[in-house]
C-alpha cells in the first residue's frame, strides 16, 4: 500500500518526530508531527520525495484540542496519494516555521494563515498582508472561533488605502486593475515598466473576499454548503460543490451510489466544455481576434441550454448533496445531450483547425508568458498551465473521483510552456470531455441518486478532495465538526496557485503581453447576474423576470 | 468663378465625407457581424451613435483640457481638409492649393492630433498609446510618401491632379515599381485606417482606447467621426493612386466606378480585420520595416523608369 510505503520512508528519516499517522484509505495519508520538524519534513516531501505542493491550512482548534492546527497538503500525483502533514501549535501566540523558503509555492497560503487565523509563519520573506485590507485592526483574525461571522471590529478603517512597495529604480508604475476591460474582477497589479518591458509587479487582490469559509463554519450546515460552494465561482461552480461534498464524504467514509457518480462526472465535463469554449473565445478577444470570440460563444451556447434542461439552470446547477446528487439525466435528456455533443464536436473541430493553423495567433502567443517545469514545481502551478509545460498532471486520472476511473481519456499535454501551448491544450481537451460524457451516458448504471445518511457525520475527521476544474486542480480540505457543520473548510481554487506564478511569467515581457499572459491562466472571475432597469423620470424600478429576460435574449431563435 | 469653384468643390467633398462616412462604418460593422454569426447593429447605427455622443454633456477632463479640445478639432479638420485634396469621383477640388507633399503633411497632422490627445489625457495608458502611435507614425509615413513619390516620378510632377490619377502606371515600360507599391500599400492599409491587426495604439483590451481614454461626449464624437472619415479618405487616395481605371469615362459612370472601388476596399479592410489578431508593437514595426525596404526598392526602380 502506497500510503504505508510513504509513511515508512518518513518514519525512517524522522523517527519519533512523527507522532501519529492516519490512513483512512489507500489514497490518503495524514501525518501528525511535532511543529519543530514541520519545515524539514515538508522540505523532504517536496524536494526528495518529489511531491507537489497543494496548499497550507491554518485552523483554530482551541475549543476542541486547546491548540492551533496547521496543515500542509501535498499530492503524490503518480502514486494517487493525497497527503497532509499536520502539527499542533500553542494556543498563545501561535508560531510555526515558514516553509516558503523550501516550498516557494506556500508563500500566499502562509500569508493568508497569518491574516485570517493569526498563525505567524516565522522566517517568511515577505510578510505583507494578503487577504485583509490594510485598515483592518492588527490583532483581529476573522477565522478564529472567538470572532463572529458578521463582526466588524473596532478600529476598522474602511477608507485606508493600500500601502505599496517602492518600484525598482528606472521603472514607471503602470496600474493594471482593479478595473480594466480584460480583468472582469477586482484585482490590482502594479506593473513596474521600463519602456514597454515589464520588470516586475506587485499584486493586491482579495478585494471581493466574501468570507465563505467563515459562513460555512458558523452558520450553514453540511447540505447548505454545496449550494454556496457553487457560488464561489461563476464558471466552475459545480467543481467546487463536488469538491466540497467529496471532501465531506471522504472524511465520513461514505460513497455515493454509482449513478450519482456518473451524473456528477457528466455535469463536471459539461462545465469544462463551456469553460474551455469561453476561455478560447476570451483569449482570442484579448489579442484582438473578435471573430473567433463570437464564434466560440455561439458554439458554447447549446451547452448552456442543455445544462439548463438537466439542472434547471445555465450555471450554478444545484446538483450536489453530501452522499449523492439531486438531479437525474433521463434517457430523453441523454439523447438530447448526445445531439448537442455531436454538433459541438463538428463545430469545434473547425475552430480548432482554424486556430491551430493560424500563424497570426501563434505569433502573438508563442514564447509569451513562459511557465516552465521548474516554475510549475516551485510555484505549484496546476491545470492547463502545468500541462502546457509538459507536466502530465490531471486530478481526474491521478486522484480519480466520481466516475473517472471507469472512463478512458487522454491527458493532453504540450511542450511549449507558453500561452500558445495553453491554447493548444485547452482546444484539444474539449474533445476529451466530449468523449468522457459519451462514455458516461453509455455506461451509466440504473439505481438511486443519493445515499440516505442516518447517522450523524462523526466530528474531528479530516477529508481531502482534489477535483480537476477546467483551469486546474480545485482542492478542498474539511475537518468535520459538531452541529451538522464542518469545523474548518479550506477551499483552494486553481487560480490561487496559478496567480502566484504570474509575476515570474510576465517578467521581462512586453507590456502588450500582460493581458494575454494573465488571461492564459484563466483567472477565476466570479459574478452574479441580475438585471434591474430604472425609469429615469418616475424613478420606478423594474426587476426583469426570468421569462422576460428569456424572451429578450432568445428572440431570434 | 475661378475662386468659387474650388471652394464649393471643397465643401462638397467635405460634406460628402461627413455624410457617407458613418454609412461606411455601419456597413463595416454589419459585415463584421455577419462574419461573426451575429445580427449586428442596424446599418444607420453609427449616425445615431454620433448624434448621441454630440448631445452629451461636454466634460473637461485630463491633464490639459484645452489641448484635448484642440486635438479633437484638429483631427476632424485635418481629415476634412484632406478630403478636399483627394478626388472623390471628380477631380480634387483644391487642386491648385497644394501638391502631393501637402497631402503627406496632412497625414502627419492626423497622427499628431492623436499624439496631442494622448498627451492631454496624461494617464499612463494613454502615454503608452502615444508612444506606440509615434512609432507607428514614423514607420508608416515613409510608406505613403514613397507611394506618392513613385507616382510623382512617373508623372514628372508633384501636382495633385497628375499624381492622384493612377500616375504610378505612367512609366513607359512595364510599371514594376507600381506593382510593388500596390502590394506594399495593400499590406499596410489596415495600419493607415487603424484597424486590426494594427490598431495597436488604442487596443481596447490592453490600453483601454489609449490616447482616447479621457474623451467623452462631443469631443469623442469628433474623434470617432474623424476615424470614420479617415477610412473613406484613405480609400479615396488609394483608389486614385493605384486603381484609376474608369476615371476618364463619362459622368456618372466614372463616379460610380470610383465608389464601387472604395466599397471593395472597405470590404477588404473588414475581412482582414475580422480574421486577424492584433500584432504587438515590435512585431508590427518589424513588419513595417520589411515593407519599407521593399518600398525603397520600388522607389529606385521608379527612378530608373520602371
Amino acid at each position: 500500500m502506497i500510503a504505508r510505503e510513504k509513511l515508512s520512508l518518513l518514519k525512517a528519516k524522522f523517527g519519533d518526530a512523527i507522532q501519529r499517522a492516519d490512513m483512512p484509505d489507500e489514497n490518503r495519508l495524514f501525518v501528525f508531527v511535532e511543529a519543530t520538524v514541520l519545515k524539514r519534513i515538508c522540505a523532504y516531501i517536496f524536494a526528495e520525495m518529489d511531491a507537489r505542493y497543494v496548499i497550507s491550512i491554518g485552523a483554530d482548534d482551541r475549543p476542541f484540542s486547546g491548540q492551533f492546527l496547521v496543515a500542509h497538503d501535498f499530492a503524490f500525483d503518480h502514486d494517487h496519494l493525497l497527503c497532509s502533514v499536520l502539527a499542533y501549535l500553542a494556543a498563545e501566540n501561535p508560531k510555526v516555521d515558514s516553509i516558503s523558503e523550501v516550498v516557494p509555492a506556500a508563500s500566499w497560503a502562509e500569508r493568508e494563515m497569518r491574516d485570517l487565523v493569526g498563525i505567524e509563519p516565522v522566517g517568511h520573506g515577505y510578510l505583507k498582508r494578503l487577504v485583509l485590507p490594510d485598515g483592518w485592526p492588527k490583532d483581529v483574525h476573522p477565522l478564529r472561533k472567538d470572532v463572529l461571522w458578521n463582526e466588524v471590529p473596532e478600529g476598522f478603517d474602511e477608507n485606508r488605502e493600500f500601502t505599496f512597495d517602492e518600484p525598482p529604480e528606472g521603472c514607471t508604475v503602470v496600474p493594471f486593475g482593479p478595473f480594466h476591460p480584460t480583468l472582469d474582477e477586482p484585482a490590482h497589479f502594479r506593473l513596474y515598466v521600463e519602456g514597454e518591458r515589464v520588470r516586475g509587479c506587485e499584486y493586491r487582490g482579495f478585494m471581493a473576499h466574501r468570507g465563505i469559509e467563515k459562513l460555512a463554519e458558523s452558520v450553514l450546515n453540511y447540505n447548505d454548503i454545496p449550494v454556496m460552494a457553487e457560488r464561489i465561482c461563476g464558471i466552475c461552480g459545480c467543481v467546487h460543490s463536488v469538491a466540497y461534498v467529496q471532501s465531506v464524504e471522504n472524511a465520513a467514509g461514505i460513497r455515493p451510489p454509482p449513478r450519482a457518480e456518473y451524473v456528477r462526472t457528466v455535469l463536471l465535463e459539461l462545465e469544462r466544455l463551456h469553460s474551455h469554449l469561453l476561455w478560447v473565445g476570451l483569449a482570442c478577444h484579448v489579442v484582438g481576434f473578435d471573430t473567433l470570440f463570437m464564434q466560440s460563444f455561439r458554439i458554447r451556447e447549446p451547452v448552456m441550454w442543455i445544462a439548463e434542461k438537466i439542472t434547471g439552470n445555465r450555471k450554478t446547477y444545484g446538483l450536489c448533496v453530501v452522499g449523492g446528487v439531486r438531479r437525474d439525466i433521463t434517457p430523453e435528456l441523454g439523447a438530447e445531450l448526445r445531439q448537442v455533443l455531436d454538433k459541438l464536436e463538428a463545430e469545434w473541430r473547425a475552430v480548432a483547425e482554424a486556430v491551430l493553423q493560424d500563424r497570426n495567433i501563434r505569433k502573438r502567443t508563442e514564447g509569451v508568458g513562459i511557465a516552465n517545469k521548474t516554475l510549475v514545481k516551485q510555484a505549484g502551478l496546476v491545470g492547463p498551465v502545468a500541462r502546457a509545460a509538459g507536466v502530465e498532471m490531471d486530478c481526474r486520472r491521478d486522484h480519480p473521483y466520481a466516475a473517472y476511473n471507469r472512463v478512458q481519456f487522454d491527458v493532453i499535454t504540450a511542450q511549449g510552456a507558453d500561452v500558445w501551448s495553453r491554447v493548444e491544450v485547452r482546444l484539444r481537451e474539449v474533445f476529451e470531455s466530449i468523449n468522457i460524457i459519451r462514455q458516461c451516458l453509455q455506461k451509466m448504471p440504473d439505481g438511486s441518486l443519493k445515499l440516505e445518511i442516518r447517522n450523524e457525520i462523526p466530528s474531528g475527521r479530516i477529508g481531502l478532495s482534489s477535483v480537476e476544474a477546467p483551469r486546474g486542480e480545485s482542492h478542498h480540505f474539511v475537518i468535520t465538526g459538531e452541529n451538522n457543520r464542518p469545523r474548518r473548510w479550506r477551499v483552494r481554487a486553481p487560480t490561487y496557485q496559478n496567480l502566484q506564478g504570474v509575476p515570474a511569467m510576465i517578467k521581462d515581457q512586453q507590456l502588450a503581453d500582460m493581458t494575454i499572459t494573465l488571461g492564459s491562466i484563466d483567472p477565476c472571475f466570479s459574478c452574479t447576474d441580475r438585471l434591474e432597469t430604472i425609469e429615469l423620470k418616475s424613478g420606478a424600478a423594474k426587476v426583469w423576470s426570468h421569462s422576460e429576460l428569456f424572451n429578450l435574449v432568445r428572440r431570434s431563435r | 468663378m475661378n475662386l468659387l469653384q474650388p471652394l464649393f468643390g471643397a465643401l462638397a467633398n467635405a460634406g460628402l465625407v461627413l455624410l457617407l462616412a458613418p454609412l461606411f462604418q455601419g456597413a463595416l460593422r454589419k459585415l463584421t457581424a455577419i462574419f461573426q454569426s451575429r445580427q449586428g447593429p442596424p446599418l444607420l447605427q453609427p449616425y445615431f451613435d454620433l448624434l448621441k455622443l454630440l448631445g452629451k454633456e461636454d466634460i473637461e477632463s485630463g491633464e490639459s483640457p484645452v489641448v484635448q479640445r484642440f486635438a479633437a478639432y484638429l483631427s476632424l479638420a485635418t481629415v476634412l481638409t484632406m478630403a478636399a485634396l483627394v478626388p472623390m469621383g471628380f477631380a480634387a477640388p483644391l487642386n491648385g492649393a497644394g501638391d502631393a507633399i501637402l497631402l503627406i503633411y496632412m497625414l502627419t497632422l492626423c497622427g499628431v492630433s492623436t499624439l496631442l490627445a494622448g498627451l492631454a489625457a496624461g494617464s499612463t495608458y494613454s502615454l503608452v498609446g502615444v508612444s506606440r502611435e509615434m512609432m507607428t507614425m514614423i514607420a508608416l509615413e515613409p510608406l505613403l510618401a514613397i507611394a506618392v513619390f513613385v507616382g510623382a516620378i512617373q508623372a514628372g510632377s508633384f501636382r495633385l491632379e497628375r499624381v492622384l490619377n493612377g500616375s504610378v502606371y505612367a512609366a513607359g515600360n512595364f510599371p514594376w515599381s507600381a506593382v510593388v507599391m500596390l502590394a506594399v500599400m495593400l499590406f499596410s492599409f489596415q495600419a493607415f485606417v487603424q484597424k486590426v491587426p494594427f490598431d495597436i495604439s488604442e487596443a481596447e483590451t490592453e490600453l483601454m482606447e489609449g490616447p482616447l481614454m479621457e474623451y467623452s461626449g462631443p469631443k469623442l464624437a469628433l474623434f470617432k467621426y474623424a476615424q470614420m472619415a479617415k477610412l473613406m479618405v484613405y480609400s479615396g487616395i488609394f483608389v486614385a493612386l493605384f486603381a484609376p481605371w474608369g476615371s476618364d469615362l463619362a459622368f456618372p459612370i466614372n463616379w460610380l466606378f470610383f465608389w464601387a472601388k472604395v466599397c471593395v476596399l472597405v470590404v477588404l479592410v473588414t475581412l482582414i480585420a475580422a480574421t486577424h489578431a492584433r500584432y504587438r508593437i515590435d512585431q508590427a514595426l518589424r513588419y513595417f520595416a520589411g515593407l519599407l525596404a521593399v518600398a525603397f526598392a520600388a522607389l529606385i526602380l521608379a527612378s530608373y523608369g520602371h
